[in-house]
């Protein structure tokens, strides 16, 4: 069912509203309403709504040209007549391209064959409680009536519906109903509505469209089109088991108090959310920084590998395998298995053991065997290979991956266990602005597990912008990159359907980039639906763009960020805020493991 | 008649099926293994589809893969090699490869050369059946190409069943739980396994470990025979393709 919000005239108001998921607003363009949107009404007000939210205009009896006139001003998208507007002046309306909505007013005698003639002419009709003028009565009518009403033609319900109303509309059906028209019955004055009682309401609906995880993965593990888990079949017993697991333990009391109580003594959360303020000055904003740097380990993968082993701890695995690029999900992993005594093989391109030799004598020093991968171009995406082959060949051990990407429940557990860092921000964003909801969220991109975890809560928040941030490396266009979305197109990685660099016959492509966490040919399929349906915006920063980045970060806040983290950091450069922006940077990680490459560039 | 059901129609015991990617270990080598493959009296070929990322594969079909792509194969090219193998090849053909080399294809594309070459069956591991029944099945049976499912020790009974269904052409019963190239170890479960397997109506070849005539008859006393790939590429690679099928019977 499509919930229409009618009646609408204020932009602070509105801006309340924005967040619900309202398929339609409407605005009255007729002089006598209460509602009357005015004589100088400004277009950029139902230009608020996201795309999604379709704006009606309701007219009576209005002059045909003023009213193509007005729906062209305001670049309406239906037309909803009050009137007594003939077929002949519907046809008309609809012929300018406007879908069309025909009101009637019912009462018990209301003769239905009378809306034959408009059967073919209205997109939809809407039934309203008779009175004497032209509806906005405030009362409902008696839905009985309904049952008389035989056409084809889908209808909106209306007259009166109020937040006492829930359950009598979830007891009425009928199988034109297509919509609910909502106007006084939520409001706090004529025109003001009053979000939070409509959110409560809603809320009570049950609609699809209400359910907080509306960018949550679905029965079958797909993020719209993007997900799934395309995996040989000798996976099948161990991802069904992992299926069919992960939700309940997740959820059981015994691992929340374990999780919450390692992340609070063992990992150091909550991370400190800092006010940048030189930063802020030289961008002419205000920016915070979620300190993912701060926690042990110095980067936000071990959110993740301490719900993984916590979970397969719960599931009786004896033995963990991981794969790794730079080292810090290897060393992360490597980390939880010493604390919880568990035998720990980690995957690593034989390429990328020469480059961060740091991390494997970590790794090696946390007592974890370091397996180079010598398959393929002996990167991140090989040592992912050759986790999985290991795990197809010990179907009794775990398989730790450290981002969102692989196969179904992979995304989805990885983002939930890395949520806990949108989860601080609204709390500490609240505690300091008073509002939990910033402008911006900007996180950097590869498989994409701390922008999953920086975007977590704000995916229905439609106020709040996601800007995912991929590494370009030497340009997008150079052919040495690891800016999956720009370039990328649809393609199977890693047991996931997502966006992927290949060449025209399928076969996947190296990717670059000076960041060793970033260069990853594929992205969790997460990030390929919000970037397919427009929620997140997916900017690139090019090496230099990084580097230069660190710099400013080390020189104006005294933090060294990670390198990966610093591709977040450059977009700061190209992009334009306002002066009471709120823009939140998830800092994904601290740069120690960097400094070779930045004295390289700054000595 | 699709040969594959043939084949089964004619030969219940000891088939023998031969694995080999496409271009491999020169680019211009597919149809002259082929050819060699038959005058050898192999029943049934496995054509490899070169793919950058094998997941199921191990260290050999991995490198042999990396080799044709670096030879220059490419799904196209493997079409294009085998337009004219009908004129000679008349054992069944299968091409297996991974879900991401045909979708890039184009499935439509890529069941209407299938038809244009005589393909009779794919094995594409990693197009988990839910997606293969849903969006893909009618095409492929429209194009009378079977497509051949895999089943492991792993998998549930109630699995089986579902599988059983969908399977088209003959089931692939993989030995055990590694990647390709492995051991065959012998075990009272395995046996078991094989037995639960053979007894359904569909018919099936165990794949996965099987290097020589020992393997070879152990593997097909349990079904209706066998698939070779690892061992077969070895001696391409040393240039005894010919000698390693004669020692095979």
């Amino acid at each position: 069912m499509k919930i229409k919000l009618c009646g609408l005239k204020y932009s602070k108001n509105i801006k309340e509203l924005v967040q619900l998921p309202l398929d339609y607003a409407g605005f009255i363009f007729y002089p006598k309403s209460p509602r009357y949107v005015g004589e100088e009404f400004d277009p950029a007000i139902p230009a608020m709504f996201p795309e999604s939210t379709r704006k009606v205009g309701v007219f009576v009896n209005e002059e045909l040209q003023s009213l193509l006139e007005k729906g062209e001003k305001y670049q309406l998208d239906v037309i909803q007549l009050h009137g007594g507007e003939s077929t002949e002046y519907c046809r008309k309306v609809k012929d300018a391209g406007f879908e069309l909505v025909k009101a009637f007013q019912m009462n018990e005698s209301f003769q239905f064959q009378s809306l034959k003639e408009y059967e073919n002419v209205c997109d939809f009709f809407l039934f309203d409680t008779k009175t004497e003028n032209y509806g906005g009565s405030g009362r409902k009518f008696n839905w009985k009536v309904l049952e008389k009403y035989k056409g084809t033609t889908p209808f909106f319900l209306s007259g009166g519906i109020g937040a006492q109303d829930a359950e009598q509309i979830k007891q009425f059906t009928h199988e034109c109903l297509y919509a609910l028209d909502l106007n006084s019955g939520f409001e706090l004055q004529p025109a003001k509505k009053n979000a939070d009682q409509l959110e409560i309401f809603l809320n009570k609906l049950e609609l699809e469209s209400m359910k907080k995880d509306k960018f949550a993965v679905d029965q079958r593990g797909y993020y719209g089109e993007f997900g799934g888990a395309y995996i040989p079949e000798l996976l099948r017993k161990n991802v069904d088991e992992l299926q069919e697991n992960y939700l309940k333990i997740l959820g059981s009391e015994q691992f929340r108090k374990d999780y919450a109580r390692l992340l609070d003594n063992y990992v150091g959360r909550p991370t400190p959310l800092t006010k940048a303020g030189n930063l802020s000055r030289r961008y002419g904003t205000n920016i915070y920084l979620k300190r993912e740097d701060l926690t042990h380990t110095g980067a936000h993968k071990i959110n993740n590998t301490i719900g993984q082993i916590l979970l397969a701890k719960y599931m009786g695995k004896k033995r963990i395998i991981a794969e790794t690029g730079a080292g810090q999900h290897g060393v992360a992993t490597a980390t939880v298995c010493a604390l919880f005594d568990l035998e720990c093989v980690v995957y690593m391109g034989a390429l990328d053991v020469e480059r961060q030799a740091p991390n494997v004598a970590r790794m090696k020093m946390l007592g974890a065997k370091v397996i180079p991968a010598i398959s393929g171009n002996q990167t991140l995406k090989d040592a992912t290979n050759e986790a999985i082959r290991d795990w197809i060949a010990n179907p009794e051990s775990f398989y730790l991956i450290g981002s969102v990407v692989g196969p179904h429940p992979y995304p989805d557990l990885v983002t939930r266990l890395q949520s806990i860092i949108s989860e601080e921000i609204r709390e500490q964003l609240e505690k300091e602005t008073g509002n939990p909801n910033p402008d911006y969220v900007i996180a950097c991109v590869g498989g994409g597990s701390n922008a999953a975890g920086a975007f977590y809560h704000y995916l229905n928040e439609r106020k709040v912008k996601l800007v995912a941030v991929e590494a370009s490396g030497l340009g997008v266009d150079s052919g040495e990159t690891a800016a999956t979305i720009t370039i990328g197109d649809i393609g199977f990685i890693h047991g996931s359907k997502t966006m992927l660099m290949q060449d025209e016959d399928g076969q996947i492509t190296e990717p670059y980039s000076i960041s060793a966490g970033l260069d990853y040919p594929g992205v969790g399929p997460l990030h390929a639906h919000l970037a397919v349906s427009g929620r997140a915006d997916f900017l690139s920063a090019t090496d230099q763009e990084a580097l230069n980045a660190a710099k400013v970060l080390a020189e104006s806040e005294g933090i060294i960020p990670a390198l990966e983290s610093s591709h977040a950091l450059a977009v700061l450069e190209k992009m334009q805020f306002k002066k009471d922006d709120v823009v939140v940077i998830n800092l994904s990680g601290r740069g120690d493991k960097d400094m070779e490459t930045y004295m390289k560039h700054f000595a | 008649m699709n040969r594959i059901d043939q084949l089964f129609q004619n030969k219940q015991k000891d088939i023998l099926s031969i694995y080999f990617p496409a271009g491999y270990p020169k680019l211009g080598d597919t149809l002259p293994t082929l050819q060699m493959l038959q005058d050898k009296g192999v029943d049934l070929v496995e054509i490899g589809i070169p793919f950058s990322d094998p997941l199921a594969d191990g260290p050999v079909i991995q490198s042999a893969a990396k080799q044709a792509l670096d030879n220059g194969m490419s799904l196209q090219l493997l079409f294009n090699q085998l337009r004219d193998a009908r004129k000679s090849i008349t054992m069944p053909l299968i091409l297996m490869g991974y879900w991401n080399t045909v979708y890039k294809f184009g499935v439509d594309a890529f069941l209407d050369e299938c038809k244009k070459t005589g393909i009779d069956g794919v094995i594409l591991p990693d197009l988990p059946l839910e997606e293969y029944t849903e969006d893909y099945q009618s095409k492929f049976e429209a194009a009378g190409v079977h497509n051949v499912l895999l089943v492991t020790p792993q998998t549930t009974d109630k699995r089986l069943s579902i599988i059983e269904k969908a399977a088209s052409g003959f089931l692939y019963m993989v030995s055990s739980a590694a990647t390709t190239g492995g051991a065959l170890q012998a075990s009272k479960e395995r046996e078991e396994y094989f037995r639960k397997i053979a007894a359904l109506e569909i018919p099936s070849l165990i794949g996965f470990g099987i290097h020589d005539k020992a393997s070879f008859q152990h593997a097909a006393s349990f079904s209706n025979g066998a698939i070779i790939g690892t061992a077969f590429i070895k001696a391409l690679e040393k240039g005894q393709a010919n000698e390693f099928i004669g020692s095979l019977s």
